[in-house]
């Protein structure tokens, strides 16, 4: 699955269902605390994702990142997707 | 001795309070008197104090304890609690006149005053539990060589806050309202005001580490509590703060106890369960439920569960995994999103509310970012449109529920299973 497409679709969508709006288009430079997503919406996109994908990086890690910006958090996918 | 004595204690130049208003400890001590000067009809009284401002509600405690029998800490907003009769409420049924500012002594037959927290039941209706002062502080380390500077994440009329108003306080050190605002905000005010010492919820520090730049804070103590704190994130504060102080903080607050684990590592030792520490012993009842006898036997309360050996349970069910003691949640089905507690009866009663709908129940989920999430099986009517009923349920719950006690996800099943007394089963989800 192409996660660059994805995940950005899946944060409209969660978006959309969490009540939450989105403030401005969303890149990999989106700062994802500024993105009108709240902390309960990005929970929710991490539990779409595990069920989407069958993976949540952020329940297994064992050396803990905390995405910044949209790009950071889809490579810390890409990078989980490559070694699962 | 009470709160008031201990306070004057400190160094009075010191500062106690920073932020917009900033309050040293001789002007905290010097207000106390003052308050208490005004009103000697409160001598002996109940007192509920209602939260309006750091400094206000820190006055009153250090004016009332002592001198009322009863301290009641109560919310800023309208919460539906009871109060007992003839307790009078701070600060609009008292009289506010002028002050005089002649010192006051302290009498040496000064009430034992009790201090009463708010916490919500196990069915979501508010409780009130007893707590004296002495077992307050009893968590409160001495003061250290470097007086540090705290800052306030909590709300201070709960257990969680209420513990670091009083270790700051109490320790010299000075704090700082960080209550409200979102974490990028509440970022700029810790970095702006130098901010050392740092308790908060797992949900929170995630949310600070998402900032990326909590490392710019010169943390020297790093403290989690009010949710489970799990491995990853204990590993990151670590890499982050190196030579910091790291706890996580379990904490029963019907039973008014807890203990703090230093080790860097989630869940606490199994050996805990064999050797007793700092007086507190635990063990594990045969339903895998944690119980803790405290180093002295806690004010009694009819909400208390209490066996003949003096253990309390704590209804948070555990696991023994390779030498360390796991917590997993709450044994009534209580959800834990964030640090705010979840009662599923309350949600289902929402969701029964749509006349779509048969059967609802509500459960948590675990969440890598907020610890838990509420989730929702639910039964409905033949021929029921599921996504139109799934934002008609978002719009119904939004007008009766919190954010985050809204079901984040509906598993449409066609039945529910029911235990043996015909009860809703809590215990396993359809999915």
């Amino acid at each position: 699955m192409d996660l660059q497409t994805h995940i950005p679709k899946a944060l409209r969508e969660v978006a959309e269902l969490a009540n939450c709006q989105l403030i401005g288009p969303l890149t990999n430079d989106t700062v994802l605390l500024e993105s009108g997503l709240d902390s309960l919406g990005f929970a929710m996109l991490v539990a779409q994702l595990d069920e989407d994908l069958g993976m949540d990086p952020f329940s297994s890690m064992q050396i803990a990142v905390y995405p910044r910006t949209l790009g950071e958090f889809i490579r810390i996918y890409q990078q989980a997707a490559e070694q699962g | 001795m009470t709160f008031l004595q201990q306070l004057q204690a400190q160094q009075s130049e010191q500062l106690a309070l920073d932020g917009p208003n900033q309050w040293r400890f001789g002007e905290l001590s010097q207000r106390a008197q003052q308050l208490r000067q005004a009103h000697p009809e409160l001598a002996q009284q109940a007192l509920a104090i209602r939260y309006q401002s750091l400094a206000d509600f820190l006055c009153a405690l250090l004016a009332f304890d002592g001198v009322c029998t009863a301290l009641y800490l109560l919310p800023e907003q309208d919460i539906d609690i009871t109060l007992p009769e003839q307790v009078v409420l701070w600060p609009e049924q008292v009289k506010t006149g002028p002050t005089q500012t002649t010192a006051v002594p302290i009498t040496a037959a000064a009430p034992a005053t009790r201090w009463f927290l708010a916490t919500s039941g196990t069915t979501g209706t508010p409780k009130w539990i007893p707590h004296s002062f002495a077992s307050l502080c009893r968590g409160v380390k001495s003061q250290p060589s470097q007086p540090l500077r705290w800052g306030l994440c909590y709300q201070p009329f709960r257990f969680a806050g209420l513990q670091v108003l009083l270790q700051s306080v109490l320790s010299g050190a000075c704090l700082v309202d960080v209550t409200e605002g979102d974490a990028l905000q509440r970022l700029q005010q810790l970095k702006h005001y130098q901010v050392n010492a740092l308790s908060a919820t797992p949900s929170l520090w995630r949310q600070l580490l998402m900032t990326n730049q909590l490392a710019e804070l010169p943390l020297q103590q790093v403290t989690l509590g009010g949710e489970i704190a799990d491995q990853p994130l204990l590993t990151a504060l670590q890499q982050h703060f190196p030579s910091a102080r790291l706890l996580h903080i379990y904490a029963s607050t019907e039973a008014g106890v807890g203990f703090a684990v230093s080790d860097g590592q989630a869940g606490f030792p199994a050996s805990w369960l064999t050797q007793s520490r700092s007086g507190v012993q635990l063990r594990i009842n045969a339903a895998q439920h944690l119980c803790i006898k405290p180093a002295t036997p806690p004010l009694l309360s009819q909400h208390l569960v209490v066996d003949t050996e003096g253990f309390i349970d704590t209804g948070d069910v555990v696991q023994l995994q390779s030498g360390r003691v796991l917590f997993l949640g709450r044994a009534n089905g209580a959800i834990n999103v964030g640090g705010q507690k979840v009662h599923p009866e309350q949600v289902e009663q929402v969701l029964m509310q749509h006349e779509a709908v048969l059967q609802a129940r509500v459960y948590g989920k675990a969440s890598s970012v907020l610890g838990q999430l509420v989730v929702a099986d639910v039964v409905t009517k033949p021929g029921s449109d599921h996504k139109k009923l799934q934002s008609q349920l978002m719009q119904l719950c939004l007008t009766q529920l919190q954010r985050y006690q809204i079901p984040t996800r509906y598993h449409w099943v066609a039945e529910l299973a029911n235990n043996s007394s015909g009860k809703l089963s809590r215990k396993e989800s359809n999915v």
